[in-house]
């Protein structure tokens, strides 16, 4: 449904897309994951129509997504990554005009306001002027208006930033059912979590380019293995034969296929009284990322928040 | 383009209007109050202009009428950096109506605004202030059309280029007003300097001017308004093609500062 083939993109001197390639097929959930800055919100973008790339190939449902835009965008349904609502008319009144320019008429769009009002619980609000909503209620009608016109390729760029456990527990499930109904979903996050709640494979994406693809499971076990780590009471011994990593003054870190094994193997030659505690810990998909890039997930989505916005224009989307 | 999808933004532009209608009371109710107040000077500016039976409101209620929609011109770069700012821009943006689409959603309520606006004023000018209108109502009527296209057209070229509310307000608002001056619409164009009578008829509203007093004042009927439509529609197609020229729509718009 989507194919993304060496697409470029750079605002200036900043590269934001150094030739991504990607597929999401129809009824498939994609989980586009990386730190702020890894140029999420720029792929979502071109291929919603709102950027233009600077090279590459972007089909939706076989349709060139950068010369045919408008064809494109009658298939896909999206929801920014900051809401946006019109805040002076009611919560029915927005999905109603989004509804109807996705092409949504007469009784069925009656019908399909009411569907999703209900499917993520806003249906009491749905006469309520959209600005006088709290945050997640705002968050959940903002991410409906995407769903208004079933869109065979949906796309969520950060949907639950900000929202709370209720909110994207309803998100999620209405993702999942459109997936289930055909439609493809390029879910984009820099919530590492998130990714265990939705039946998802992954594309990770760090500095422009898609590092891994795959199933959770698939990636971890290619690119990630178990971690024991061994605190103790003063300094560490030496431990022979082992590579392990000295953490925190007191702490050694040993990579280990098998952490039983390991544990069986090093704990009868530490000196008594000296071991204070041991953790083993399962890979996930922080251990891929740190497996991959050599930076852990949680410095690299820190520095990428804490860069400037870039220059691309449009409101409230930037190179994340 | 599709003539449904820009209904559909109209309609909508209209709801977001009427929720807050304070502005569209605003610039009619003010010109009123600045006719009341301004009458007796325009009347003697008439008079010495050879219209002895003048009572002031045949200058004023135009010239309020001209100078406030001038004055407004900003609005209708509002409802785009509005968007911007409530994040709803790119949303238009990625549902499947065309560039054309939006503009006429958008603009077009700007004009229809205007028109009501000026309707309105000339209409309460007769039982407020005595104005009595000597030529042809319909002339008058496409007057009042050409130029709401006009300004809403020079609002859009303000937006193209701005790129910030406050620079919007600054061109918009300001330059409106310097608009509404040279042409003519706070004093007659007889009493201002020559250098400023030499650049009038640069100026749409110089020519709205022209077509109301002949209209107002000398019988005119719509051969009389003729040339000053056509000029000020000019105006509206030269403002039109600029601002497509200039208008990005991918390009960011502040709202805030």
């Amino acid at each position: 449904m989507l194919h993304i083939e060496g697409l470029r993109k750079s605002y200036g001197e900043q590269q934001a897309l150094l030739g991504v390639d990607l597929d999401v097929s129809e009824g498939e959930i994609v989980a586009l994951l990386g730190p702020n800055g890894a140029g999420k919100t720029t792929l979502v973008s071109i291929v919603a129509g709102l950027r233009k790339a600077d090279g590459g190939v972007v089909e939706v449902g076989g349709v060139d997504a950068l010369s045919r835009s408008r064809e494109v965008r009658r298939m896909l349904g999206l929801a920014p990554q900051d809401t946006g609502l019109y805040p002076v008319v009611s919560v029915r009144q927005n999905l109603r005009l989004f509804g109807e320019l996705s092409g949504v008429r007469r009784s069925a769009l009656r019908q399909r306001v009411d569907e999703v009002a209900q499917a993520l619980a806003i249906t009491d609000l749905l006469d309520r002027q959209a600005g006088k909503l709290s945050g997640g209620q705002k968050r959940r009608v903002h991410t409906a208006i995407a769903f208004m016109h079933r869109p065979r390729l949906l796309m969520l760029d950060e949907a639950t930033t900000g929202a709370d456990v209720e909110t994207r527990g309803h998100i999620l499930d209405l993702v999942q059912r459109l997936a289930e109904q055909g439609s493809a979903v390029l879910y984009s996050t820099h919530y590492l979590a998130e990714i265990s709640s939705l039946p998802a494979t992954v594309a990770i994406l760090d500095r422009g380019r898609v590092i891994a693809r795959g199933g959770v499971a698939e990636l971890v076990s290619a690119h990630a293995e178990p971690v024991v780590e061994l605190a103790f009471h003063g300094d560490p011994p030496v431990l022979a034969d082992l590579a392990a990593e000295r953490v925190d003054g007191d702490r050694l870190r040993v990579r280990a296929p098998d952490p039983a094994a390991l544990l069986v193997a090093v704990l009868p030659t530490l000196p008594p009284g000296s071991l204070a505690g041991v953790e083993i810990v399962r890979p996930d998909l922080e251990s891929v990322y740190l497996a991959l890039t050599g930076r852990r997930y949680q410095e690299a989505d820190a520095a990428g928040a804490r860069e400037p916005a870039d220059e691309g224009g449009g409101a409230g989307v930037s190179a994340s | 383009m599709s003539p449904r999808a820009s209904w559909a933004i109209m309609r909508h532009e209209f709801r977001v209007m009427l929720s807050d209608p304070s502005t569209v009371i605003f610039v009619v109710l003010i010109p009123l109050l600045m006719v009341a107040i301004m009458k007796e000077l325009f009347a003697t500016a008439l008079r010495a202009q050879g219209y002895e039976s003048a009572n002031g409101s045949e200058f004023g209620i135009p010239a309020m009428a001209v100078a406030f929609a001038a004055f407004g011109v900003g609005y209708a770069g509002f409802t785009f950096f509005r968007d911007h700012g409530w994040g709803t821009w790119d949303r238009l943006r990625a549902t499947p109506v065309s560039s054309v689409d939006i503009m006429v959603g958008k603009v077009v309520p700007n004009v229809m605004i205007t028109v009501v606006q000026l309707l309105l004023l000339f209409g309460l000018g007769g039982p407020l202030f005595g104005l009595v209108v000597t030529g042809s109502w319909l002339a008058l009527i496409v007057l009042i059309l050409v130029l709401a296209v006009s300004l809403s057209a020079f609002g859009m070229l303000v937006t193209s280029v701005a790129r910030t509310m406050n620079q919007l307000n600054a061109v918009g608002s300001v330059g409106g007003m310097g608009l509404a001056l040279l042409g003519g619409a706070w004093v007659p164009v007889e009493t201002m300097p020559g250098w400023a009578q030499a650049i009038a008829p640069a100026m749409p509203t110089y020519w709205a001017m022209e077509g109301f007093r002949k209209v107002i004042l000398e019988s005119g009927g719509l051969d009389a308004v003729l040339v000053p439509s056509l000029v000020m529609l000019g105006f509206g197609v030269l403002f039109t093609v600029l601002s497509a020229w200039r208008f990005r729509f991918e390009e960011t718009k502040v709202y805030y500062g």
